[in-house]
């Protein structure tokens, strides 16, 4: 009789638990069924009128039935709020084409990464910075590197003088002389800086920079000079770039050569930037000339060496494709901006 | 120089097209900078033959003219009556573009039918003469392009040749070169000078006063010489290479300085006084008059060229204006001599003259190709301007230059190349370049260098000239064989270049603005009168005032950068600059260039967006990036003071920065009246540091700690201050206090106004606390804030709101 109403009370609250949806709704079922005044407790209380032997089973049988009601209210309770979490979740969008929060950040300007850019390729190669100084004395600038006072090769660079003795370096090449007066080789340097020359157009600004290179050491060849510029300039360009190597000039090196690549716009073809040649010069180079290497009190029949110098402004034109040279010295922030 | 494709075949018998020619000069190290084709497009102008000429029909002056081009019989209307039937003539055909983009078309000329016309020279651009059309040779052959036939067809080549090669300032000379590439011989043209008359001792002398500076002075006399214009071939010929037309006499000594690559001065002879030259130094402030009408001023180092009275030229550079040849010159002193290339570059420089002849002079002359020009020129002027040629020559050479003899090892060459060149190899290498060697040791050469190369002097030349000529891209690359050896980059390098790094990761952006600056800029921003950043490094020949001192101070650069972006409405700027500056020392050849790096904030902290308010910056977004800089590198003791401030500066917003005495920069906004005067209307902040200073600053090495396991409690106090004090010094104050567990100040907020008396502020603190041993209780964190207040009572004038 009792179990049969406590089975009953069972079936009937998983009846009437299939039409709650809510929270609250739950919170009503279980004081109804559970409470203190609630249908369980009523049919608990009549366990008191039964005799002494049946006490106990049927007091088994409620707490069984207590444990089933709690279980599947509480199951459902999971349920209801897994549901309300993920209807929650759903109505919470964004509209992810809107602009991230912008924490602004700057630029390099394309000189320095350029001048960066090469140093480490050039590290890579065991050389190693140096510096010295842009307002210079003509000695290390011209004469120490083979350039004697009325030598028809001083008018290859307008100079900018300070007095008689003093000039703004018209190129990173004094930077050799300050090496080897205080060094012995073997040596292996790079010199990134800034020179200077009277002269100012669409390809000249009169301040610039350079980056020189110096190695030095017994046997030395140019055939050494050759196989480190081409393998700096695959670094650079890309290995299938063509590179080719022609005689010049320069006081300071003999045998002197240019160093050109094949035009990176035509691919060699012949265009405006390279002149219709197919062919870029992009460096000056040359095995250090024996009259320098006597400024520096190097014996010339022990050691050689190779020298080169670029221009970076040039290298970061070609590399952006800039085809005037002011734009990098006008800090026209709407250019900066794109490096 | 400039040299055509056709003026080289007269030296050289090669095989090449222009363009295989060019790309051999330029791997000879002549580098080709430029070519230009002469005639193109000019195929549809052809030899043709009158086979009728008809008087027109409904005109007088014209002709109608039947005209065979080996193809087709056309009929040509034609205005001149110079030509008759059976002549050759030049057949512009329908289709052909004059010069002047004078298109050919058929068209009807009174009534009859023309189908291309009969040219001019002058039609053509060939000459001034509009006489009559041109009428050809009987020998021309019919139907071939005109300017094929006429030799016109012609590719000039611009080189850009280095200044050693003063060998090939000459078509002879390229040529030359040509040859020993390509291994075969020069061609010379005749330069047979057919002499008459009298010897020129009996007509002229020479006096050569000073044989270090001239070694050598020849000349021929032309008697009777009819000056006019110049045949066409001539004209043609100084035109592709760039030159003017002057004379006939004029344009052979140009014509052959050109050729062989020696300049030449002809004087008229009956403008010259006393029948005599003397080559002699100036006088100290003598004039001369050249021919270009200009007086010059000259020294006691200037050679001159003279008659018995006056200066006729000033040697090797421009002749006088006195003894020029002109319409009425009839006798001509014809001179080919060779100078001293430092004094000639001396003077040239000096009075800025700068010409065909001073260019090759003060390269250094062949002073064994002087005859051989005289008598080029001689007998050309007798044949163009119909003179006569005294016999003999004078030639004042007292001291022969030898040829230079140079000693040659193979071994070291090859070495030195990284090549392998047998003697047989190099031998021959030398001879097509007109060197003669000996092989006198089984390693040694000597060899002789003929003097047009006065380039070549050491052993080292020659193994450029065998590296050239062998060709460099013969030479195998390969890697040097070196000790490995490393260094680190130097702390200054890794600094820069981390700190550039930081900077452009807190928004801020590099510009490099030119090392010079004007010498206003200094009032610009108001540095004192006896400011040390006034004594500047200041360049001689600047391009302009603006480029005109090295500056000392980043300040000026940086704002015209920032007003120049401004102007264009770029409102919000975060740039900086880190670069050298240049400042005289008193006992020192040359300045200190210490690195600075200065930066510049105006307009908005953040770019503005639909999810960021636009705020201001102001002066602690320039103090953070400055604080981050010094916490970058490891820096802890730095101090903002006011010290003495700046006069670019806003004088309330503004402090210098130490470490411990050291100052290390300065930041503040930029004074108004400054920001005003560049045109940056807006509030800038700017900061500066010295970075030598900042990288001497020694850091020690970190010692990491381990973080406490127990948690924090904190306590907030508001203070009551008087206005002026600085809430450095409360912190400070605070944070000296000796409470172990006492983990951190924080200022959280400063307040100014209603219920807070007059002259006075509230600055409030959260104050940290934490053990390293257990967790605090609260009455243990009440008695050491307490503490903590009690410190701070009895060291500040302060009072607990």
């Amino acid at each position: 009789m009792m179990k049969s109403k406590l089975n009953a009370l069972l079936s009937e609250a998983v009846l009437e638990l299939e039409t709650i949806a809510t929270e609250e709704g739950l919170q009503e079922l279980k004081v109804k069924y559970l409470g203190k005044k609630g249908a369980l407790t009523a049919i608990m209380k009549g366990l008191g009128g039964l005799p002494a032997e049946e006490r106990p089973i049927l007091g088994q049988v409620a707490n069984l039935v207590k444990d089933q009601i709690e279980e599947i209210i509480n199951t459902k309770l999971g349920d209801i709020r897994h549901q309300i979490k993920t209807e929650k979740l759903r109505l919470e969008t964004t509209d992810i084409t809107l602009p991230g929060r912008l924490k602004s950040i700057g630029t390099r300007h394309p000189v320095t990464i350029v001048i960066e850019e090469l140093s480490e390729i050039f590290r890579g190669l065991g050389f190693q910075v140096a510096e010295g100084p842009e307002i210079e004395l003509d000695y290390y600038n011209f004469e120490a590197l083979n350039m004697p006072k009325d030598h028809p090769a001083r008018d290859m660079q307008d100079t900018f003088y300070v007095n008689e003795n003093t000039i703004l370096r018209t190129h990173t090449s004094p930077v050799q002389i300050r090496t080897m007066l205080k060094q012995q080789p073997p040596i292996r340097i790079i010199a990134p800086g800034t020179v200077y020359r009277c002269d100012s157009d669409a390809t000249h600004s009169p301040m610039f920079h350079q980056i020189e290179g110096l190695l030095v050491d017994e046997g030395i060849t140019f055939g050494d000079l050759k196989g480190v510029l081409t393998t700096f300039l695959t670094q650079f360009f890309g290995k299938s770039i063509k590179v080719r190597l022609r005689p010049s000039f320069f006081p300071f090196t003999e045998p002197s050569a240019e160093v050109d690549i094949a035009c990176v716009i035509c691919k060699g073809k012949g265009c405006r930037i390279c002149k219709n040649t197919g062919w870029l010069e992009i460096l000056g180079s040359g095995m250090v000339d024996p009259e320098v290497f006597r400024h520096v009190n190097y014996d010339s029949e022990k050691y050689s060496g190779f020298a080169f110098g670029m221009g970076i402004e040039r290298i970061a034109m070609l590399k952006y494709g800039i085809t005037d040279m002011r734009l990098l010295f006008e800090n026209d922030m709407r250019f900066l901006a794109q490096f | 120089m400039i040299v055509t494709y056709n003026w080289l075949k007269e030296f050289i018998d090669f095989d090449l097209t222009p363009e295989s020619l060019s790309d051999l000069l330029t791997m000879l190290g002549l580098e080709v900078e430029g070519i230009k084709n002469l005639g193109s497009g000019m195929d549809d102008i052809v030899v043709a033959v009158v086979e009728e000429k008809n008087e027109h029909p409904n005109a007088d002056k014209l002709s109608v003219c039947k005209v065979n081009n080996g193809r087709e019989l056309l009929t040509i209307v034609c205005g001149a009556h110079n030509f008759k039937s059976g002549d050759k003539v030049a057949l512009a055909q329908i289709g052909a573009v004059l010069p002047g983009e004078f298109r050919i078309k058929r068209s009807k000329i009174r009534g009859v039918e023309s189908f291309g016309m009969l040219c001019s020279e002058k039609e053509l651009a060939l000459s001034d003469d509009s006489a009559g059309i041109m009428v050809l040779p009987p020998d021309a052959p019919i139907g071939e392009p005109l300017f094929a036939v006429l030799g016109l067809k012609d590719t000039i080549f611009e080189i850009g040749l280095t200044p050693n090669r003063a060998d090939c300032l000459s078509v002879r000379g390229i040529a030359r070169e040509i040859a020993a590439k390509l291994s075969i011989g020069l061609k010379d043209p005749g330069d047979e000078v057919v002499t008459a008359f009298t010897s020129i001792d009996e007509i002229v002398s020479v006096v050569v006063e000073d044989p270090e500076l001239c070694p050598r002075y020849a000349a021929r006399f032309i008697a009777d010489c009819k000056i006019g214009p110049s045949p066409g071939w001539l004209v043609r010929r100084l035109q592709a290479v760039g030159m003017r037309s002057i004379n006939n006499v004029v344009d052979v000594t140009n014509y052959v300085l050109m050729e062989l690559g020696h300049p030449l001065h002809a004087f008229d002879f009956d403008l010259l006084d006393g029948e005599k030259i003397i080559v002699r130094r100036a006088t100290e402030g003598e004039v001369c008059k050249t021919l270009d009408g200009q007086e010059r001023r000259l020294l006691s180092s200037d050679l001159t060229i003279r008659d018995s009275q006056k200066i006729v030229a000033l040697a090797g550079i421009m002749g006088g204006g006195n003894s020029e040849i002109n319409d009425g010159t009839t006798n001509v002193l014809l001179e080919s001599a060779c100078f001293n290339p430092y004094t000639i570059r001396r003077t040239s420089k000096r009075l800025g003259i700068h010409s065909e002849s001073s260019h090759r002079f003060e390269r250094g002359a062949d002073v064994n190709i002087i005859l051989k020009a005289l008598d080029r020129a001689a007998s050309l002027i007798a044949d163009l301007a119909g003179g006569k040629v005294a016999r003999g020559v004078i030639d004042v050479y007292p001291e022969e230059v030898k040829a230079n003899l140079i000693p040659f090892r193979i071994e070291k060459a090859n070495k030195l190349l990284g090549l392998d060149l047998s003697p047989d190899e190099v031998q021959r290498l030398f001879y097509n370049l007109g060197f003669t060697s000996q092989l006198v040791e089984p390693d040694l050469l000597n060899v002789t260098v003929p003097t047009f190369r006065v380039d070549l002097e050491r052993e080292i030349d020659l193994v450029e000239e065998v590296a050239r000529l062998n060709g460099y891209d013969k030479i195998p690359e390969t890697m040097p064989r070196v000790e490995i050896f490393s260094d680190r980059p130097t702390r200054r390098q890794i600094l820069e270049k981390r700190v550039r790094e930081l900077l452009v990761g807190q928004g801020l952006s590099e510009v490099i603005n030119y090392s010079f600056i004007h010498p206003s800029s200094f009032d610009r921003i108001l540095l004192p009168s006896d400011d040390y950043r006034r004594t500047t490094v200041k360049i001689m020949n600047p391009l302009n005032e603006e480029q005109s001192v090295m500056r000392t101070t980043l300040l000026p650069g940086i704002l015209e950068t920032a007003a120049r972006n401004f102007s264009f409405r770029l409102m919000t700027q975060q740039i900086f600059e880190m670069r050298r500056v240049y400042l005289p020392e008193a006992d020192s050849e040359l300045p200190e260039e210490p690195l600075y790096l200065s930066g510049l904030l105006t307009g908005s902290r953040n770019r503005e967006g639909w999810n960021q308010e636009r705020e201001s910056v102001d002066f602690f977004d320039a103090k953070g990036i400055v604080e981050n800089i010094f916490k970058l590198l490891d820096i802890t003791s730095i101090s903002f003071g006011k010290g003495t401030l700046e006069n670019f500066y806003h004088p309330g917003k503004a402090c210098n920065f130490y470490h411990n005495d050291l100052q290390v920069g300065s930041l503040g906004e930029i004074h108004p009246d400054i920001s005003e005067k560049y045109g940056l209307e807006q509030t800038a902040i700017y900061f500066e540091i010295n970075f030598e200073k900042l990288i001497s600053i020694g850091t020690k090495t970190l010692t990491a700690l381990a973080p406490s396991r127990y948690p924090d409690t904190f306590r907030d106090i508001a203070l009551l201050v008087d206005d002026r004090m600085e809430a450095g010094t409360v912190i400070e104050t605070i944070k000296n206090i000796k409470v172990r567990e006492m983990e951190d100040v924080e200022l959280f907020d400063q307040y100014k106004g209603p219920n807070i008396a007059e002259g006075h502020k509230s600055l409030a603190f959260r104050i940290r606390y934490r053990s390293y041993e257990r967790t605090l209780t609260d009455d243990e964190v009440n008695s050491m804030h307490q503490r903590v207040i009690d410190n701070l009572l009895k060291k500040l004038n302060v009072t607990i709101r």
